[in-house]
């Protein structure tokens, strides 16, 4: 089912490129702000010194161990959600679709639980290498997300209703998710709780290490994909008669898509929204080119995620408020705004 | 507005005759009922059942019996009850097979109107917090359904969507109170999706007559109720007064919802499986398919509950999570079929 | 059944926002008769009968039944004395025929009243009219096109109203279904008496089954009259924007339309209008 895409200006490489530069500048200073932003306010030139290799030696380690590593996570994960929506909403042609609708959220956040469950001892200590997080979240996503489309079977071509089959997977899912966190020991539970709503806070370098290992791959791995990306408005057949084997391809976005989301949820938990609004966005500043898109996503979904953390850190100190609920409040008017904004353009 | 379904197959149906199925459902209920009494993490034998109501000894027996198991064996299902015979005025009124109180954001609204009141507001009565449910589920179905209106009617797979949306956007909103309350995190997790166990037998006394009220509405809509399921100009030319009935359906949804959620929390999926089931049995009259609803509902509420004791032996599982599991089938089944 | 009843529209105007699309319309609708209203896409014709059913409230003018003014009565007393078979009605796909027609009783019914003898002689009086009665417990998502249709009418036909209805009925039936549908309507007018009024798509029904045949365009009624003095090439293309030659069916002995093509460009094409 293809959707009338709204007509957008074109835009002139020379007006995206400069819209990317606007939008990196602001996240570069973004991202001394949030560095910069805390229980003390160290200026941004104070930061800017600190990431050269110089600084005070507070001013450091207050930069390299505390803010920097859940500024960096917020960054990561949110650039990598970012590309993943990307990634949906053009398959599926359909600008309704993100990570945390078709059940890949969900499904890497029951495959982290479990991981936490089972190989957890009475010590409410992890038996296995913290490393092993990210892909017990990969299989879940990716569980999630194959289960959502063998189900869907011929009906996946109408991205609504590959839409609500995913919120029937997710709901599985959130349920079984439940129930696992009763099961294992209470302290966990808490823990648990707010990961599942996307926390940045208790987050180390160690981590982040394992995130962007994980991410160098998989940013390959999706690119490479991206480059086929057919034209927004092309159907499967006409796809197939310009020589992309449609079904295989789809299969493989599908799987960039959820490897990406698996690598941002893991550790930073749900934070499903930003892959549905920072593509949507990107697409608005830069059209449908697809590198300056790709660029663009990643970039706002990043500063996304860094900018509810530093939300929450601003506003709701000294609780700690899940940066991905932040992100759920101001992306579910977001969408419901989308929703109807579509239909008035469908007339 | 067409209907987004294949033609069913099944011609002419060997159908059961009401009266026939309304006495099953009830005596299955009671037995159902029998063994929420009975049944758990001990269990019981009915004369021990007997004696906690008729002999009342002070043992631990009979405390259990009549404190914990019997508060849940009458909230159950009069929680169902409502939820499912909400889901069925909902289903009409939208005109959507997939819709119901959680599809539709409903019961995550009045989730959130209980938690507001209770920890803004400080309300502590079960009345007030019922009236603040049913208040929560009335703007939530008039956002969502002035959202599909106004947006020139959308599609019924849109309306979920949306509804779906709202949820989430509600349960962030509660999580984000909820975090202020860490030491009752855990509790409230267990409320949020949908507990019938640990609750005062208060709360059935007080959730009867919203419950009651709600249903007997519903009632009084049966025959518009069955004139809406056609089209709007149809319903029209027949003479229903479209604005005035669609009103009291709110009105009613929003009391079956509320009362439902104030007294056990926001029950998954029960309001969406429910009336598929009764319509099986009875089929589209709203005279029949809402009791027969009811019914259902207070039936399947009551097995979920039973099934909580035992699926995580010997921790209690949430009812919601497993209403999730069941109702989330029978939705990946509903959009199965619509493909054939 | 009781008398058949008689409308007059006179100086209706209806508007949606700005947009007229009745224009101080007058028009006599015979009791026991066939009306047809025929025009142009966008004329108005659907958006006349709907107003005939009070489904639109008009900015000025008057719906008369019986000389009383429509605006002024109760919805279920309109709804016994006018029935309306709507452009593609919906049901729900596993409601059974017999439901269906049911809901044709709802104007009958006071709020508690249980279902009464005489509700259900009227709807198997409907269903036998109509020819669904072996259907009537099969579910409406499984009946083709043409029983379809027919149990649609037999639920306005439970309404038991003195007037029907029905908007472009036809539009959506093979020709053996179309003729099959017609006939029935025809019957109901003849035997029963009924008013009857239609609009339809194709010229050529429209001719063969009215007794008052109207041609609306712009929201103006241009001419009403019997078909034999409707059907003339100078006024079908001023209507219809076609060249015609008309003949006389030798079967019926109703003007046949045969459209030759357009009477001018397509430049100078009217502006549409909602019907």
């Amino acid at each position: 089912m293809s959707v009338a895409v709204p007509a957008l200006p074109r835009h002139r490489p020379l007006t995206r490129w400069t819209a990317l530069g606007v939008v990196g500048a602001l996240f570069a200073l973004l991202t001394l702000a949030a560095i910069g932003f805390g229980s003390t306010w160290i200026p941004l030139e104070a930061v800017a010194n600190v990431l050269l290799g110089g600084g005070e030696r507070t001013e450091r380690l207050v930069v390299l161990n505390l803010r920097m590593p859940r500024v960096a996570a917020a960054a990561i994960a949110g650039g990598a959600i970012a590309f993943a929506g990307y990634l949906l909403q053009r398959i599926t042609r359909n600008e309704l679709a993100s990570p945390g609708v078709l059940g890949v959220v969900d499904g890497a956040a029951f495959g982290v639980v479990l991981f936490m469950a089972v190989f957890s001892n009475e010590a409410n200590a992890l038996t296995v290498p913290v490393a092993w997080q990210p892909l017990a979240a990969a299989i879940g996503a990716l569980v999630a997300i194959t289960v959502v489309f063998v189900l869907s079977g011929r009906q996946a071509s109408s991205a609504i209703r590959l839409l609500l089959f995913g919120i029937a997977v997710a709901a599985v899912c959130k349920a079984l998710t439940t129930i696992f966190m009763l099961v294992g020991p209470i302290y966990q539970a808490s823990q648990a709780a707010r990961w599942l709503a996307g926390a940045v806070n208790a987050i180390n370098w160690g981590e982040i290490q394992i995130m962007a290992l994980c991410l160098v791959p998989t940013l390959l791995f999706a690119g490479a994909l991206a480059r086929n990306l057919p034209p927004a408005d092309l159907d499967d057949v006409s796809a197939q008669g310009i020589g992309l084997n449609v079904p295989v391809y789809r299969i493989l976005v599908f799987t960039a898509a959820a490897l990406l989301t698996a690598i941002a949820v893991s550790f930073v938990g749900g934070v499903g929204f930003i892959g549905l609004i920072a593509p949507h966005l990107a697409r608005l500043l830069v059209g449908r080119a697809r590198l300056a898109g790709i660029l663009m996503a990643m970039l706002l979904g990043a500063m996304m995620l860094m900018g509810a953390d530093l939300i929450v850190r601003v506003a709701f100190t000294p609780l700690e408020v899940p940066a991905g609920t932040v992100t759920a409040i101001v992306g579910a008017p977001y969408f419901l705004f989308l929703l109807m904004r579509k239909d008035q353009a469908n007339g | 507005m067409a209907f987004v379904s294949a033609a069913p197959r099944s011609t002419v149906e060997l159908r059961l005759s009401p009266a026939v199925v309304f006495l099953l459902l009830a005596v299955a209920l009671a037995l159902a009922m029998l063994g929420s009494l009975t049944l758990g993490y001990r269990l019981y034998g009915l004369d021990q059942v007997w004696m906690a109501f008729f002999a009342h000894d002070g043992s631990e027996t009979a405390t259990v019996i009549a404190g914990l198991r019997l508060p849940r064996a009458l909230i159950a299902p009069l929680a169902g009850a409502g939820l499912g015979m909400a889901g069925a005025v909902v289903q009409t009124l939208s005109r959507n097979r997939i819709a119901s109180p959680d599809t539709l954001g409903l019961n995550g609204g009045a989730a959130l109107a209980v938690v507001v009141a209770s920890i803004v507001f400080g309300v502590q009565s079960l009345t007030g917090l019922s009236l603040a449910a049913a208040l929560g589920a009335l703007v939530t179905s008039l956002v969502v359904f002035g959202i599909a209106a106004g947006a020139g009617g959308l599609s019924p797979l849109k309306i979920v969507l949306v509804g779906v949306t709202f949820a989430s956007l509600t349960h962030a909103i509660v999580e984000v109170i909820l975090t202020s309350n860490e030491a009752q995190l855990q509790q409230l997790l267990f409320w949020l999706s949908g507990a019938f166990v640990d609750r005062p037998i208060s709360h059935f006394f007080t959730g009867l007559p919203v419950v009651a009220v709600g249903a007997g509405l519903a009632l009084v809509l049966a025959r518009p109720l069955d004139a809406l399921q056609a089209d709007d100009s149809t319903a029209r030319g027949l003479g229903v007064p479209l604005g005035l009935v669609r009103a009291a359906a709110f009105l009613a949804v929003a009391l079956l919802t509320g009362a439902a959620v104030a007294m056990a929390g926001p029950v998954a999926f029960v309001g969406l499986v429910v009336p598929h089931a009764a319509r099986r049995l009875v089929g589209l009259r709203h005279a029949l398919l809402l009791p027969a609803s009811g019914l259902a509902g207070a039936l399947y509420a009551t097995l979920a509950d039973i099934a909580a004791r035992f699926v995580i032996y010997p921790v209690e599982a949430p009812v919601g999570a497993i209403t999730a599991v069941v109702g989330a089938a029978v939705l990946l089944i509903l959009l199965r079929k619509r493909a054939a | 059944m009781d008398e058949p009843s008689r409308i007059d529209i006179a100086e209706l105007t209806l508007a949606y926002g700005s947009e007229v699309v009745l224009d101080a319309l007058n028009l006599p609708v015979p009791a026991g008769r066939i009306t047809v209203l025929a025009g142009p896409n966008g004329c108005g014709k659907s958006t006349l009968l709907r107003a005939m059913r009070r489904l639109h409230a008009p900015r000025s003018g008057y719906v008369m039944l019986d000389g009383r003014d429509i605006a002024g009565m109760g919805g279920k007393d309109l709804g016994r004395q006018i029935g309306l078979l709507a452009q593609s009605p919906s049901a729900p796909p596993d409601m059974t025929v017999e439901e269906l027609v049911r809901l044709g009783r709802y104007p009958h019914q006071a709020m508690l009243q249980p279902w009464s003898p005489g509700d259900a002689e009227a709807v198997e009086r409907a269903m036998a009219g109509t020819g669904v009665r072996e259907l009537r417990r099969r579910r409406i998502g499984s009946l083709s096109g043409g029983q379809l249709q027919r149990a649609w009418i037999a639920m306005v036909l439970a309404q038991e109203t003195g007037t029907i209805c029905l908007d472009e009925p036809v539009n959506h039936l093979d020709m053996a279904h179309q003729i099959d549908c017609l006939e029935l309507v025809t019957r109901l007018n003849r035997e029963e008496g009924r008013t009857i009024v239609l609009v339809l798509h194709d010229l050529n029904l429209a001719a063969r089954y009215a007794d008052q045949l109207v041609f609306v365009h712009r929201g103006r009624v241009v001419e009403r009259g019997t078909p034999a003095r409707l059907m003339r090439a100078d006024l079908i293309a001023q209507v219809f924007d076609v060249e015609a030659e008309i003949i006389t069916d030798p079967v019926h002995g109703r003007p046949l339309c045969i459209p030759l093509g357009r009477s001018r460009p397509a430049e100078t094409e009217a502006v549409p209008q909602p019907a």
